[in-house]
């Protein structure tokens, strides 16, 4: 384009010609040579082009995140769930137990008439009497077990086991009659006080029993020398099952999930480094049944409050012992068998140690579970088993639990075939009574109850 | 002979009961307005006594196995006015929720069931039933139309 001045002097034209003529032939004038490289074609909308190649990329449609709508509202809920997902465990536990609502506190120890049958349906377990099979001997599979392990020689029939043969038994034995005097009748104590008697007399019972024999089976049982022997540890869970309607208030009429919280102290509880072997496959779950009640837990009784929402197995999170092994319950006065037969409840006696036995496991697997990050709506890919024995000095009860899921909210149990698992045995006498410085009647069953348990490994 | 007052001898431990007591408490036995338990009876009770008292009132005059006891007081209403604008408070009154022993079950009966009253032969209430009947369907449309009115026809 030419350079276009008012003066008359660079071009030597004169001023007298209009100035609309002028630009008008200003703008049509062409430059006189016509250059041999032109410049680019920067508008190419004349020229013959294809259709574009890429497909135009809009941005996804999704419901919003902000709107007052039900959709918005699951649109919020599965950002939060996959935020707990990609989140570290620690995170995760923080995230799961952050909002207080009220919530039932389920107490292992319950005065409740048929409590295990409750427990059963909040924490969807179905209850299988007597024990696994690894647990009961009979004399063909304790030879077959023999032949197997080859480590015990062949001795008299039934106090051998595997792994342990019949002088440690005979040792184990005497440990248990020592402990069993050294509390009873070796050690002279006071009367104890009301409703003092278990913690006094049973309690450090329960404690050197569990010590000694932990120590004795320690040089059979590769794991429980590195595992870690808690007393009075505290074990919470924390888990939502089931919803009900709003009843009264400014959410009338709206679903909301029950809740439930486990605060439970086992007397005593042993802790390890790797997890215990299944007691069956996840799939024999499926055809057990779990009791349904259709009352709310109010009628149990069962009361609500607003707390801490705690998970705890026992330890910390970055404990190296995170599976559980075994529990140890003391069985209190309140609920003493004497006491429930003085008050003609004696049926009562059996329900609640296996509401106890239920609902302390259940907490302490589940605890497990989600300190390795499953949790409602990632649900376990393995069984977590442990084992409690709960005890009032004289009768001996035990328990095992599997876990099989901990998926029990009312969207993930809606297509969840998986229960989990109690096995449980009555409640066996151990010793008959103390007399002149001896036990009498110890049952051996008992005591070899007590040593495979402890001798579990995976 | 003028009338004097029986005069039983003196009561020690040991000795045969000669007078019966029985207690002038009342329960009450009502249909529950929440669906309870199989194994929950809800009774209403006076406000004197307590769970022991319930426990044992079943147990020895009734032969009833209890279980467990709970009760709670209810508080009567005092928020309705009379026509002199005086408030007027409903009593209150104690309810107690016993749990049976030994695995019995107990559902509380319907006292009044539907009847199918069928008047009775050649009466009034026969007639103006019948009456009543051939009143409405006359209102009724003709059953061949299908439910289309008669607005637009002939």
């Amino acid at each position: 384009m030419l350079w276009e001045t008012n003066g008359s002097y660079v071009n030597g034209r004169t001023s007298s010609k209009s100035s609309h003529t002028r630009n008008m032939a200003a703008r049509t004038r062409l430059p006189l040579l016509f250059p041999k490289k032109l410049p680019p074609l920067r508008n190419r909308r004349l020229a013959h082009t294809e259709a574009a190649l890429k497909e135009p990329a809009y941005p996804p449609i999704v419901p919003s995140l902000t709107a007052k709508s039900k959709c918005a509202r699951v649109r919020q809920v599965e950002d939060q769930v996959k935020k707990i997902c990609d989140s570290p465990v620690e995170e995760k536990l923080s995230l799961i137990t952050r909002i207080q609502r009220k919530k039932f506190v389920v107490y292992p120890q319950t005065f409740a008439r048929n409590a295990d049958r409750w427990y059963q349906h909040f924490t969807k377990t179905a209850y299988i009497p007597g024990l696994p099979e690894k647990f009961t001997l009979g004399p063909e599979r304790k030879t077959q077990a023999e032949e197997e392990e080859e480590s015990s020689p062949p001795a008299a029939a039934h106090t051998t086991l595997p792994g342990v043969d019949s002088d440690a038994f005979a040792d184990i034995r005497s440990l248990v009659t020592r402990v069993i005097l050294q509390e009873h009748w070796h050690m002279k104590k006071r009367t104890p006080f009301l409703y003092r008697e278990q913690e006094q007399m049973v309690g450090p019972f329960l404690r050197n029993l569990v010590t000694g024999l932990t120590h004795s089976l320690a040089t059979y049982n590769p794991l429980l020398r590195l595992s870690s022997l808690d007393i009075a540890p505290q074990v919470n869970f924390y888990w939502r099952r089931g919803q009900r309607i709003i009843p009264k208030g400014h959410r009338r009429g709206r679903q909301e999930p029950t809740r439930f919280q486990i605060d439970d102290q086992p007397h005593c509880q042993i802790r390890i480094t790797q997890q215990l072997q299944q007691f069956t496959p996840l799939e024999a779950s499926y055809a057990a049944d779990v009791p349904e009640v259709t009352f709310a837990p109010d009628l149990l009784p069962l009361f609500r409050r607003q707390y801490d929402n705690n998970i705890f197995t026992g330890a910390k999170l970055p404990d190296p012992a995170c599976y559980g092994h075994t529990q140890f319950h003391l069985v209190p006065d309140r609920y003493h068998r004497d006491r429930m037969a003085r008050q003609q409840q004696s049926d009562q006696v059996e329900v609640f140690l296996r509401a106890n036995g239920l609902a302390s496991l259940f907490a302490w697997t589940g605890a497990q579970a989600m300190y390795q990050g499953f949790w409602n709506h990632e649900d376990v890919t393995r069984p977590f088993a442990s084992q409690a024995v709960i005890t009032d000095g004289q009768f001996f009860s035990f328990f095992c639990y599997q876990l099989n899921t901990v998926a029990l909210s009312v969207e993930t149990d809606a297509n969840n075939p998986r229960k989990n698992l109690l096995w449980g045995t009555e409640s066996l006498r151990l010793y008959e009574g103390v007399q002149d410085g001896a036990v009498v009647g110890l049952n051996d069953g008992v005591v070899k109850l007590l040593v495979q348990f402890l001798m579990n490994q995976p | 002979m003028p009338v004097t007052r029986l005069l039983y001898p003196l009561y020690q431990l040991g000795n045969p009961q000669l007078r019966i007591f029985r207690p002038s408490w009342f329960l009450t036995l009502v249909r529950p307005g929440k669906e309870q338990p199989p194994d929950t009876v809800q009774f209403r009770i006076p406000m004197e006594m307590t769970k022991c008292d319930v426990k044992n009132y079943l147990e020895n005059i009734y032969n009833v196995p209890v279980g467990a006891v709970r009760t709670r007081i209810q508080f009567g209403s005092n928020k309705k006015r009379n026509h002199l604008n005086q408030k007027v408070k409903q009593p209150d009154y104690k309810v107690a929720y016993v749990q049976l022993a030994q695995e019995q079950t107990f559902t509380f009966p319907d006292i009044f069931p539907e009847k199918e009253r069928a008047a009775s032969e050649g009466s009034m209430e026969e007639m103006q039933e019948k009456f009543m009947e051939n009143e409405k369907q006359r209102q009724k449309l003709d059953p061949r139309r299908g439910g289309v009115t008669e607005w637009f026809g002939l």
